[in-house]
């Protein structure tokens, strides 16, 4: 495995007040690895992702991506360096189509982007692009329909496919099967392993279903409280106690 | 091919054309109903054609502002409430340009667009830093401003005060007095030209990406668009549009009323698009038609309490119109289509089966 490290930060801190929702946090996470964040609810593992895709700003601490020092760029910058970020809650378009929707998130890295006197119909390499992600994320039928009127697992994927389209090197995945149907899951994870793998991604995954992480990762790191608890392979996270005991243990079953 | 192309490109917008064929031959069928022919139409002399024009004129201005309410407000989403500020600014400085300092016709549209791009800066600066509806009150005081700027007795010299501007005079060969007609087409035109550019504009990837804006601007952002850019694009082009319209209001009326820089009138243009659907370019000329057909019918039958009545139209429109005329016709016959597509659809499930 390579082992280049492409995104890292250093002692990354993020205060709301009083509550420190992410306490310190070192990581480096290797090019071209699928890498997990694990922790149960208020772990403070989507604030680090805000943190790392710069929605918002840390308190103290640096991110680095490429040995480049991104803490403090603007949001707008983060995929232009190569990072895409999905969310959660499907944040999209809702009365644009799903084809708008894929279609715009591969115009925003050209450079047509001011040409007010040409239609946008007229850049046909954005919608070769647009149906090309459609395909892969299968919403190829569901091209012209408004995005509001998609089922939730669909959102899912056309939350997967805005950030596909630009293809970034990075995939930063907030919890990319949330509130799918159970049978939907193992379709879209099949997926995103197919990318990381084909397309030489480096893919960060926050995620709930454990069967799904032990199976799929790289590397694991487990955030409890803000901070990190541990770090290390499937086996490695499986088999320590302070995991165990933290978090494991009493809320999930594991079929390893 | 070519051939093809251009006939299925008329054939697509023929309703626009029709409609402009009813707005080129209306001063003279107007004059032919009266009793007066093409020929003293053409030569301005028929009164009851004069005033069909004219009525006209004030549509193709009203459409004009209201174009450029919905560039920002329906397309963009940035809610202003000083948009009144960006026609009255065109209005004010194309009389005194006109009056005080003696300028051309053709220098006082170019210090217009001047006018234009320095107004959108002015309202650019605080897009970064104020959001909905901060926007709109931070918009509202800058345009209370302009308003008491030109009431105070100290600009009276070139504004006239409360009283108004008064005494503009217009070039002789575009005056609305003796060349109404000509006035007429020029102000035809200059509608459909802006029309067009909207048109494009707004299916362009620049108003594309504004249109996104309106939609979800974080996510916009997080797709890597500075949106900044592109509403000050959007607010630029929607500037130079209500100044040219308040130019063209001077050159009509030829008089400007302090009443164009109030609040009142940034409302106006707000009621067009809700009346002929917000975000639907159709949408601002019918609201135009509508607002100024039933302000003028109202008040000549109705008289004094037209204003009542005019509200109460206003408010059933909104309550069973909801996304206006253009827009629920729009989303009508969408419905229909999608309902006959899925008849289809299943008419040939139904036979393939068999």
């Amino acid at each position: 495995m390579d082992s280049e490290t492409i995104f890292e930060t250093v002692d990354l801190r993020k205060e709301f007040g009083a509550l420190v929702a992410v306490d310190d946090v070192s990581m480096k996470v290797s090019r071209n690895t699928l890498h997990a964040i694990i922790g149960p609810n208020g772990a403070g593992k989507t604030t680090f992702f805000n943190l790392l895709s710069g929605n918002i700003a840390p308190t103290s601490g640096q991110v680095i991506y490429k040995g480049r020092d991104i803490t403090h760029q603007p949001v707008h910058q983060t995929i232009h360096f190569g990072i895409g970020r999905s969310f959660q809650i499907s944040n999209i378009f809702p009365n644009l189509s799903v084809f708008e929707n894929v279609r715009l998130a591969s115009q925003a890295l050209g450079a047509d982007n001011f040409k007010f006197w040409q239609a946008a119909s007229a850049f046909k390499k954005y919608e070769e692009r647009t149906w090309a992600v459609l395909e892969r994320v299968g919403l190829t039928e569901r091209a012209n329909t408004f995005a509001r009127t998609l089922p939730h697992g669909d959102q899912r994927k056309l939350e997967l496919g805005m950030i596909l389209a630009p293809d970034p090197e990075v995939l930063l995945l907030d919890e990319p099967t949330a509130g799918m149907a159970a049978e939907q899951v193992p379709e879209l994870i099949a997926l995103i392993q197919e990318i990381q793998r084909t397309g030489d991604k480096t893919v960060m995954l926050v995620e709930h279903n454990m069967n799904v992480v032990m199976r799929v990762s790289d590397r694991i790191t487990v955030m409890h409280q803000g901070a990190v608890l541990a770090e290390g392979t499937p086996t490695e996270i499986t088999a320590n106690k302070d995991v165990q005991t933290a978090y494991l243990g009493g809320l999930y079953e594991l079929n390893v | 091919m070519a051939k093809d192309t251009l006939f299925s490109t008329l054939k697509q917008n023929q309703g626009m054309l029709f409609t402009l064929l009813v707005f080129i031959l209306l001063p003279f069928v107007v004059g032919l109903f009266n009793g007066a022919s093409p020929a003293q139409v053409w030569l301005n002399e028929s009164g009851h054609s004069k005033f069909i024009q004219g009525l006209a004129i004030e549509i193709f201005i009203l459409a004009l502002y209201a174009l450029s309410y919905d560039l920002i407000f329906g397309f963009t989403g940035l809610l202003s409430f000083g948009h009144s500020m960006f026609f009255a600014v065109g209005a004010y400085l194309t009389g005194i340009l006109l009056k005080s300092f003696g300028f051309s016709l053709a220098a006082t549209f170019g210090m217009l667009f001047l006018a234009g791009i320095v107004q959108a800066l002015l309202f650019g600066m605080v897009l970064p830093r104020v959001k909905g509806i901060t926007f709109a009150l931070v918009t509202l005081g800058m345009a209370s401003v302009f308003h008491v700027l030109v009431i105070s007795t100290e600009l009276g010299e070139y504004t006239g005060s409360d009283v108004g501007l008064q005494g503009v005079v217009v070039p002789a060969f575009i005056s609305p007095a003796s060349e109404r007609l000509r006035l007429y087409f020029v102000t035809l035109t200059i509608l459909i030209l802006v029309f067009l550019l909207y048109k494009r504009f707004v299916n362009s990837p620049t108003g594309r990406v504004c249109t996104a804006i309106r939609e979800n601007e974080g996510r916009a952002l997080m797709l890597g668009y500075n949106t900044f850019f592109f509403k000050l694009a959007a607010l630029m082009l929607s500037s130079l549009t209500a100044a040219l319209a308040g130019g063209l209001h001077t050159i009509y009326q030829p008089i400007v009323s302090p009443n164009v820089a109030g609040l009142g009138y940034t409302v106006t243009a707000l009621l067009i698009i809700l009346i002929g659907g917000v975000g639907t370019l159709n949408g601002a000329l019918v609201g135009a038609v509508v607002f100024r057909l039933l302000d003028y019918g109202l008040r000549r039958y109705i008289g004094e309490s037209a204003s009542f009545i005019n509200g109460a139209i206003y408010v059933a429109i909104v309550l069973f119109l909801p996304y206006g005329i253009v827009g629920t016709w729009k989303l009508k016959s969408m419905n229909l289509r999608q309902g006959w597509d899925r008849l289809l659809g299943m008419l040939n499930t139904a036979s393939k089966e068999k």
